[in-house]
């Protein structure tokens, strides 16, 4: 009974993904579930760990160019090269994450943007000869077909990413209900306080660092697969702020805010940028007005109702002929 | 070095912040199973020492030596897993954990999963396990906080102001727990409440801008009237 509790909610959410597919453009579909796994590693950091990354392109173009590259130089198995991107990920977030943990909450928003810009130079310029700079690396047509699932083919793409996303979201649900993920947030509310407990805040936060960031650079891996390129347009500056829009936008630290921070964010792009030209304003206004309307985000406004009308709709006694306890 | 039974030796410690020197040569010991008060006024430097015995803050010298370990140096992590834990003054438990995964954090740090001994003190954390700590009220936090430390049985109990801004019903209640814990271990109790102080600790220090200006060793001394003029 527990067990199915633990995953009603999941899989409903995924159930509601999935029909959703019925009546979405497939482009579209692809594009939410990829964005909720970007939006995921942010929203983790954010919510559970209380760091705020204006960096998280650069994880993205990581785990991209890490992929990117298998395919464009070595071999042509979309497997293979998404897992050269979750290795790029691991090691990246590793190196940086030792000394970017030590920092103050502040530095570190500003110290990881700093690393989105130095991840656009190096691929723009520095290693030009390898990425091809502007013009990106094109594999598409080298990606060779898969058995079971074709990754090569974007509706077979589409089960393979909502898979992943499903393991990946119960991965998290399984780190909030965890040890793990309850020092994760007491490094955030306080951080002198656990560290009197007897734990090391430095290795709590390393840690959910490289899980957040290596699920970014998954993203960025299976980005540069259903895509077939890659450029340093995905680690622009333009880009850097919007995981921590849809995260925000989606309610900060709940779990399922990054799938409904991507659809109405997408959504909107989507829908806007096919009527008006100028999109990115109306888009601006339109966060602002949402933002303001519930501080907590969509999700973290919507899920304490939704809690309150279940449990009220639990509690009512069943009738008798059904079972239910009778008060007399 | 250990001094026959001191189980903890503080010697010679200055500590400062930046330009400003908090703490002056101080030197004090802590036997086992007895409890030792320090009392002052605000700023002698009573939470100073403390942060300092706990790894929070690094002298600039001095050595503060706990079962002929040298704790300088050591991280404040590390303290707390040679046992020594410090319960903060602010009262600031995880606030949107519930009690239960508030212990539960203590518990996985310690590998002490036994809580009877919290829910014996504290009985009434039991009917709030539930409930996020950040609805508690002042001293349900602080026994949350106590309760917390006493889980991994540890051999040195740093407690900091514990009854500030408590009823009287719960300082009496906290009276009688200290009293209880040190037949464990030893506790050094930093209070400005001298009935408190003065029922319960065997030997008392006074500190005055950052040094000790007085202390205390016999029960006998250890009256409110005595302990008045420091404060």
């Amino acid at each position: 009974m527990s067990v199915l509790r633990w995953w009603w909610g999941l899989l409903l959410a995924f159930a509601i993904l999935a029909l959703g597919r019925v009546f979405l453009p497939l482009p579209f579909a692809n594009e939410i579930v990829l964005f909720s796994i970007y939006a995921m590693g942010c929203n983790f950091l954010l919510g559970r760990v209380g760091f705020i990354s204006f960096g998280q392109p650069a994880y993205l173009a990581v785990g991209a160019y890490g992929t990117a590259f298998y395919l464009f130089y070595f071999g042509s198995n979309p497997y293979v090269g998404i897992l050269c991107g979750i290795v790029a990920g691991i090691v990246i977030s590793l190196a940086v994450g030792a000394l970017f943990v030590r920092l103050r909450k502040d530095y570190f928003a500003l110290v990881n943007l700093a690393l989105a810009v130095i991840v656009y130079y190096l691929m723009q310029k520095v290693l030009a000869g390898i990425t091809y700079g502007d013009n990106g690396l094109w594999f598409l047509t080298s990606i060779a077909s898969t058995p079971v699932l074709d990754l090569s083919r974007p509706d077979q793409f589409f089960i393979f990413a909502f898979l992943v996303a499903f393991a990946i979201f119960a991965f998290y649900k399984y780190i909030d209900d965890s040890i793990f993920g309850a020092c994760c947030l007491a490094t955030k509310i306080n951080e002198d306080k656990l560290t009197f407990l007897g734990y090391s805040n430095f290795s709590i936060r390393l840690v959910a660092f490289v899980i957040a960031n290596t699920t970014t650079a998954l993203a960025g891996a299976m980005y540069a697969v259903y895509l077939g390129f890659v450029s340093p347009e995905i680690t622009s500056a333009a880009r850097t702020p919007e995981p921590v829009i849809v995260t925000i936008l989606g309610g900060v630290g709940t779990l399922y805010g990054p799938i409904v921070g991507s659809l109405v964010y997408i959504g909107m792009k989507d829908l806007i940028s096919k009527f008006v030209g100028n999109w990115e304003l109306i888009i601006g206004f339109g966060l602002v007005l949402i933002m303001l309307a519930g501080e907590k985000g969509i999700w973290g406004t919507i899920e304490p109702l939704l809690k309150k009308a279940f449990s009220c709709a639990l509690r009512r006694p069943l009738p008798r002929t059904l079972g239910g306890r009778s008060d007399d | 070095m250990s001094d026959g039974n001191n189980m903890l030796m503080v010697a010679g410690l200055n500590v400062a912040y930046g330009e400003a020197k908090a703490l002056f040569d101080v030197g004090m010991t802590v036997r086992p199973c007895e409890i030792v008060g320090c009392v002052g006024r605000n700023g002698a430097g009573k939470t100073t020492l403390l942060k300092t015995i706990a790894g929070f803050l690094k002298p600039t010298t001095g050595t503060v030596t706990f079962n002929a370990t040298n704790l300088v140096g050591m991280a404040a992590f590390v303290v707390a897993g040679v046992g020594i834990k410090y319960v903060p003054q602010d009262k600031r438990v995880f606030s949107d954990l519930t009690v239960r995964e508030n212990l539960e954090l203590a518990s996985y740090a310690t590998n002490d999963y036994d809580w009877s001994q919290v829910t014996h003190y504290f009985p009434r954390l039991k009917g709030m396990m539930d409930r996020k700590a950040g609805f508690l009220s002042g001293g349900e936090r602080q026994m949350v906080m106590i309760g917390q430390s006493m889980l991994g049985n540890p051999k040195l109990l740093l407690i900091d102001e514990p009854t500030e801004g408590l009823a009287p019903s719960i300082v009496a209640h906290l009276k009688d727990v200290f009293s209880e814990l040190k037949k464990k271990a030893a506790l050094v109790l930093v209070e400005q409440n001298l009935p408190l102080v003065c029922a319960i600790a065997d030997r008392v220090y006074a500190l005055c801008e950052g040094r000790i200006i007085a202390e205390l060793m016999d029960r006998d001394s250890i009256r409110p009237e005595v302990c008045e003029p420091y404060l």
